[in-house]
């Protein structure tokens, strides 16, 4: 960990040079807050259904906020949040949709989507941070790829295993964590 | 028990007494007795048919292997395995007999020290003949990306991407078996090896840097492309396909861009267009993870998908279009049996075109006409997602 900063540093100052403020600034987010997501099988929803993965194949019950701000399954791949997120879903694997499951490890880095909010039509910012630390839990695998880029820009890039700057690298799930309203409309 | 079962089963022993004389008679010496131990070896030189198949194993990642798979043969067409832990990548060498697992393991499977190292296996026997503890826990770990480590300088040398989030490449002495030095890559990704001893990397602006190394192993001249990959709009797939040293990329909208690596600087060739075609439910796209291969002919397969728009790049693929990037020509479509995530065509004169399903099923097509071979399934691979055909 105690390197950790001074290669975030590093690496900032490396995208700063080449990239466009807003991109830097979406960086810089994902850094200082920390999250994380996770590669998975890379294989449409359509594809992967019946596999077990999501869709009302899963056998697993919905899982539905009691806020209706807050609305749809957060076992299922299309619930509003994971519109960026490739992994199992940490509320199929003793966590919640923001919680690690117990013993695991947040991991502080991450890369971070904007997904839009039906119930208000606010647009998020959603940090995927992975849980380290247990081997993979293979349940409700997700894998959507909107704004993701290829590892050519790791910040917007979800092929990564970012349990990274954690006690193991390990992966086992994601989280979905809001971090705020965005300001700029995706 | 009941009793009826037990006298059932002495007729059948009684049956099974009266026929042996008649059996044995057919047969008038028994099966030889058989050595113990008894382990398989390879032949020192794969046939052109087999292809080394990356399963990442996903629901126990710290769990991978890479399957040595046979495409043609009628049976036993699963010919070895090498493990390959936690979000490894590997590399054949073609001049040495040796195959390279990039790999990262924890003392308590799940915790304790990380050691990341390169374990080295010897081709015919797919043993472990020694291996490079790589420092600092480095090692980038990705969803298979073949670019992540490759060999340059003669086949001397690997090259590995770390990433931190830092990014940099170790450059190894694979005779020696030792860490030569470790090259900083600032906003730059993975490894295109060009010219002699060197590689090109990918950079977040667009522009491709080529370095090229020196004797120690260390960067004796870098010089940098143009930006020419439109990240935002219509970004490149990271691995290529190879065609002698011409890179063959493609892009999220179905653009072919190819990238001269004989060096001593990466040279980005004028893009073109894959076309648009009927049967299309929003626009065909290329879509899967290994999207793109060629054969020893030097024509591209390209995995398509019908229904292309932002975010579709991963979703795999009902279509492989094959193109002659010389002629800038699509030459025909096939139509998959079965939905595909990743394709590798093989070198063999009249080459197999192997597509891995979501479910881990590979089918083998005939790459010249397009009609399916075989299917070779019974988890042959759990999670294949990238494959190298032997070159």
């Amino acid at each position: 960990m105690a390197s950790f900063d001074k290669l975030a540093e590093k690496i900032t100052r490396g995208v700063a040079r080449k990239t466009s403020r807003r991109s830097l600034l979406t960086w810089l987010g994902a850094a200082i807050t920390g999250a994380a997501v996770i590669p998975v099988l890379p294989v449409s929803r359509a594809m992967a259904a019946g596999n077990g993965g999501h869709g009302g194949t899963s056998g697993i019950p919905p899982q539905i906020s009691s806020n209706p701000q807050d609305p749809g399954d957060n076992t299922q791949c299309d619930y509003w949040r994971y519109c960026a997120i490739d992994g199992f879903l940490c509320s199929c694997c003793g966590g919640k949709v923001n919680v690690c499951p117990p013993g695991t490890e947040m991991s502080p880095i991450t890369w971070i989507g904007t997904c839009n909010n039906p119930a208000d039509d606010r647009a998020y910012i959603i940090s995927y941070n992975d849980c380290c630390g247990k081997s993979s839990c293979g349940r409700c695998l997700c894998n959507r790829n909107e704004g993701d880029r290829p590892l050519v820009r790791p910040q917007a890039n979800n092929d990564v295993n970012w349990c990274l700057g954690t006690e193991s690298s390990v992966y086992n799930c994601s989280t979905a964590v809001i971090l705020g309203v965005a300001t700029e409309a995706k | 028990m009941g009793g009826s079962s037990v006298r059932l089963r002495n007729l059948a022993s009684l049956l099974l007494l009266t026929a042996m004389p008649a059996l044995a008679a057919q047969y008038p010496q028994p099966l030889a007795e058989e050595p113990i131990p008894a382990v398989a070896t390879l032949p020192a030189t794969y046939p052109a048919s087999w292809m080394l198949v990356h399963d990442m194993n996903f629901t126990s990642l710290l769990d991978g292997r890479v399957v040595l798979v046979d495409t043609a043969a009628a049976t036993e067409n699963l010919k070895g395995v090498m493990p390959a832990g936690q979000f490894a990548i590997f590399t054949a060498a073609s001049k040495r007999p040796e195959i390279y697992v990039a790999e990262t393991f924890h003392a308590r499977l799940t915790r304790g020290t990380r050691t990341d190292v390169i374990t080295i296996y010897d081709r015919s026997t797919l043993a472990v003949k020694g291996e490079i503890v790589l420092p600092g826990g480095k090692r980038g770990q990705f969803v298979s990306t073949k670019n992540s480590f490759k060999l340059t300088n003669d086949e001397k040398w690997a090259l590995l991407f770390n990433f931190t989030p830092g990014s940099s490449v170790s450059v190894i002495d694979l005779e020696s078996r030792k860490i030569l030095g470790e090259i900083d890559l600032p906003g730059c990704s993975m490894i295109y090896p060009t010219g002699a001893r060197g590689f090109s990397t990918m950079c977040s602006d667009g522009t491709m840097t080529t370095l090229e190394l020196g004797a120690d192993g260390a960067v004796a001249a870098s010089r940098t492309t143009k930006a020419f990959n439109d990240i935002d709009n219509d970004a490149m797939f990271m691995m290529p396909a190879m065609v002698g040293n011409m890179a063959w990329f493609v892009t999220f909208s179905g653009n072919v861009q190819g990238v001269d690596l004989a060096g001593p600087l990466a040279i980005p060739k004028a893009k073109f267009s894959l076309g648009t075609a009927d049967g299309a439910v929003t626009k065909w796209r290329p879509g899967g993870w290994q999207v793109v291969t060629a054969d020893a002919s030097g024509l591209l397969y390209v995995l398509m998908n019908p229904a292309g728009k932002e975010g579709s790049h991963k979703d795999g693929g009902t279509e492989v279009w094959v193109v002659d990037p010389a002629k800038q020509q699509r030459l025909r479509r096939i139509k998959l049996a079965s939905p595909g995530v990743s394709i590798e065509a093989t070198r063999e004169a009249n080459p197999g075109l192997v597509v891995a399903r979501p479910d881990g099923t590979l089918d083998v097509y005939d790459a010249g006409s397009g009609t399916l071979r075989k299917t070779l399934g019974g988890s042959i691979a759990i999670s294949p997602f990238t494959m190298s055909a032997v070159q």
